[in-house]
């Protein structure tokens, strides 16, 4: 049996600038009424200038430490999911570790962008159930500090070439610590998964180190090849069905059926598609929440805000499901119980 | 275990040509003599993809035994998705987790301690890590970028792990750090997002060109002698071995005088240090496997060697794992 992972404390941070279709309208060219049509999102936070997904988690990282009453000094390592890292290298967890004043703790970065939280919840419990070569459980790996971090809005593009992708996104983070106790949500099962093949229908090309011999030449820069590019309709049925699939598996594994669900956390760029997902998996009406419409896809820190909207809601015992899908593609879930 | 490196050799002398430096001044600071640049588009993946391919031959596996693909790279193919996604995809895998871990040239460590917990854990039985860079295409190759440019190579080295079924054997432990205090000592900054918009066109070009790497190489050195022998200590330590029971030792490729001054330093004898960084330059999360894999095709790895692979790098991060062949 594994042992038990629990999350002892979760926090998270939106930036205090919000940014409306009306905001966003004029430089799109699009009334703004279109733009909510279209995206079904109403509403985005931008971080200002200077401030990098490590500035938006480590807000997010000292309200979870509080939540679960630790100190950064009690954690085995820091996993950061970001796909918009602070700068190209090093990695954002590094930028995270020091405004933590962390010392000399271990920071990885990784990348599975909107899975992005299930990946390092993953491996957080992973690194938890590794035993140690003089028997029990590794111990440095009693407590992992997992975040998610994302600052979006700086690579879009604000004229009407982006009036498609740019209301999509938004910025913020989340950040959870994970480990062994007997407080905070247990976190059953999680599993994700990557499609390879369908990569170049939601992406955003450059810098690409695979162009020889520059990674970016001004032209590509003219032609907007930094900026995110999606083909959303070819992928809204893949969406559901992959969601609704690892949904399903995860369910399956902790032995819950979906009508039995107390809360349900579905996040995917279309709002329109989360819910389609939340119906074809019987999430019970009323139950489900869609992050992207209330604060845009903030990649892999939607899901862990999602989560810490809903959870001082639910009743000890409450069922919880997580659910993902973005760039990649990749999608996954994960079931907690309150 | 397999590699890949593109076949383009390019010599010290090649690059006085673009730039003030010299074969002299290149070897007496780093030891490099050459390292390989791709001649045209190809991706980290492209090379990931021999190396996984080789490894995955070399298991006697295949890409469907795989429960998880970890990815090590600073230079992604793509902005993103990560790169793991079209390494998995390049490999014919369809539906397998797959994520990129960005730890600059402590990648690789950091993507073993990844996959060893996944495996012990339970959670996967097969794991591919691949560590791969293409650095040439983010290179500064003229005078104003030497000091960074001359060091990078393209490379890439991938292993196959699983589960061993005697206790003696594989890897006992892995050990993580970073001291992001120094993040900006050894750096790439744009595409920034946390600067308003994160890439611009003077990044490109110009007096200070912010999409390319820059280095404080004195200060990095400092730390670098400093750090890997205390993370080498802590990894012996915490399975109850000493120095005198190390076999060999495979160090990241940052810089010769780096591995040379850490072994001297622990009173280590050379010939249990593995270099190959005269031929390959830095190849940053590739550059251990790289190493790892000459070592063993030439017999100073062998079973029953024990085994410390270490780095330090940008980040700053550093590890080190220590496993009986």
């Amino acid at each position: 049996m594994p042992p038990e992972t629990r999350i002892l404390g979760l926090g998270w941070h939106l930036p205090e600038e919000t940014v409306s279709n009306d905001d966003l309208a004029g430089a799109l060219g699009l009334p703004a009424g279109e733009i909510a049509s279209r995206t079904g999102v109403t509403v985005r936070h931008r971080a200002p200038d200077g401030e990098g997904p490590s500035d938006l988690a480590r807000r997010a990282a000292l309200a979870a430490l509080d939540a679960a009453g630790c100190a950064v000094s009690d954690m085995g390592l820091v996993v950061f999911a970001t796909a918009t890292p602070d700068v190209t290298f090093p990695g954002a967890a590094c930028f995270l570790q020091e405004k933590l004043h962390a010392g000399t703790l271990g920071a990885i970065d990784v990348r599975a962008q909107s899975a992005g939280f299930l990946c390092a919840l993953d491996l957080a419990m992973q690194l938890g159930a590794t035993p140690s070569p003089s028997g029990g459980l590794d111990p440095r790996y009693d407590r992992v500090l997992v975040a998610a971090g994302e600052v979006l809005t700086s690579g879009l593009e604000y004229a009407p070439r982006g009036a498609d992708m740019t209301p999509r996104f938004g910025d913020g983070a989340a950040a959870a610590v994970v480990g062994r106790g007997s407080a905070g949500a247990r976190v059953g099962a999680v599993r994700w998964y990557t499609e390879g093949d369908l990569a170049d229908r939601f992406w955003c090309e450059y810098p690409a180190s695979r162009q020889a011999p520059v990674r970016m030449t001004v032209r590509d820069f003219e032609e907007g090849r930094h900026y995110p590019r999606a083909d959303l309709g070819a992928l809204a049925e893949i969406a559901v069905d992959r969601l609704s699939s690892v949904a399903q598996e995860v369910l399956e594994i902790a032995g819950w059926e979906p009508g039995s669900l107390d809360a349900a956390v579905i996040d995917y760029v279309e709002p329109e598609v989360a819910v389609r997902a939340a119906h074809a998996i019987g999430v019970p009406d009323g139950r489900a929440s869609i992050p992207t419409g209330d604060f845009g896809h903030v990649m892999a820190a939607g899901l862990p805000i999602g989560l810490a909207r809903v959870l001082p809601g639910l009743a000890p015992g409450a069922r919880v499901l997580l659910a993902a899908a973005g760039p990649g593609f990749t999608w996954g879930a994960a079931t907690l119980e309150v | 275990m397999g590699r890949a490196v593109p076949d383009r050799v390019v010599t010290n002398e090649d690059l006085g040509v673009l730039m003030d430096t010299s074969d002299e001044w290149i070897q007496q600071r780093t030891g490099i003599r050459q390292r390989r640049h791709v001649g045209a588009d190809c991706g980290a993946t492209d090379l990931g993809r021999i190396a996984s391919e080789e490894a995955l031959r070399s298991a006697g596996l295949g890409i469907e035994a795989i429960d998880l693909v970890i990815f090590a790279t600073l230079s992604p193919d793509i902005d993103w998705p990560a790169s793991a996604a079209l390494l998995a995809s390049k490999l014919g895998a369809r539906r397998v987790p797959a994520f990129d871990v960005k730890n600059q040239c402590s990648g690789f460590l950091y993507s073993l301690a990844c996959a060893d917990a996944a495996i012990r854990s339970g959670r996967a039985r097969h794991v591919l890590v691949c560590g791969g860079e293409i650095h040439s295409s983010g290179l500064d190759l003229t005078t104003r970028g030497r000091e960074v440019g001359v060091i990078f190579g393209d490379g890439a080295g991938a292993v196959v792990l699983g589960p061993s079924e005697d206790p003696g054997r594989g890897i006992f432990s892995v050990h993580l750090h970073a001291d992001g205090s120094n993040a900006e000592k050894l750096w790439l900054e744009a595409a920034a997002s946390r600067r308003r918009p994160r890439l611009l066109p003077e990044d490109l070009g110009g007096d200070d060109p912010k999409a390319f790497p820059r280095m404080r190489g004195k200060y990095v050195f400092k730390h670098a002698v400093t750090r890997m022998p205390e993370v080498i200590r802590e990894a012996l330590d915490h399975n109850g071995f000493t120095l005198g029971d190390l076999d060999v030792l495979v160090p990241h490729q940052a810089n010769l005088r780096i591995n040379q001054m850490v072994a001297a330093s622990m009173e280590l004898d050379e010939s249990k240090v593995v270099n190959n960084i005269d031929r390959y330059g830095n190849t940053t999360a590739a550059s251990i496997p790289l190493a790892l894999h000459e070592a063993l095709a030439d017999g100073r790895v062998a079973p029953g060697k024990l085994v410390c692979l270490a780095a330090f790098g940008a980040g700053f991060t550093w590890a080190a794992a220590l496993l009986r062949w």
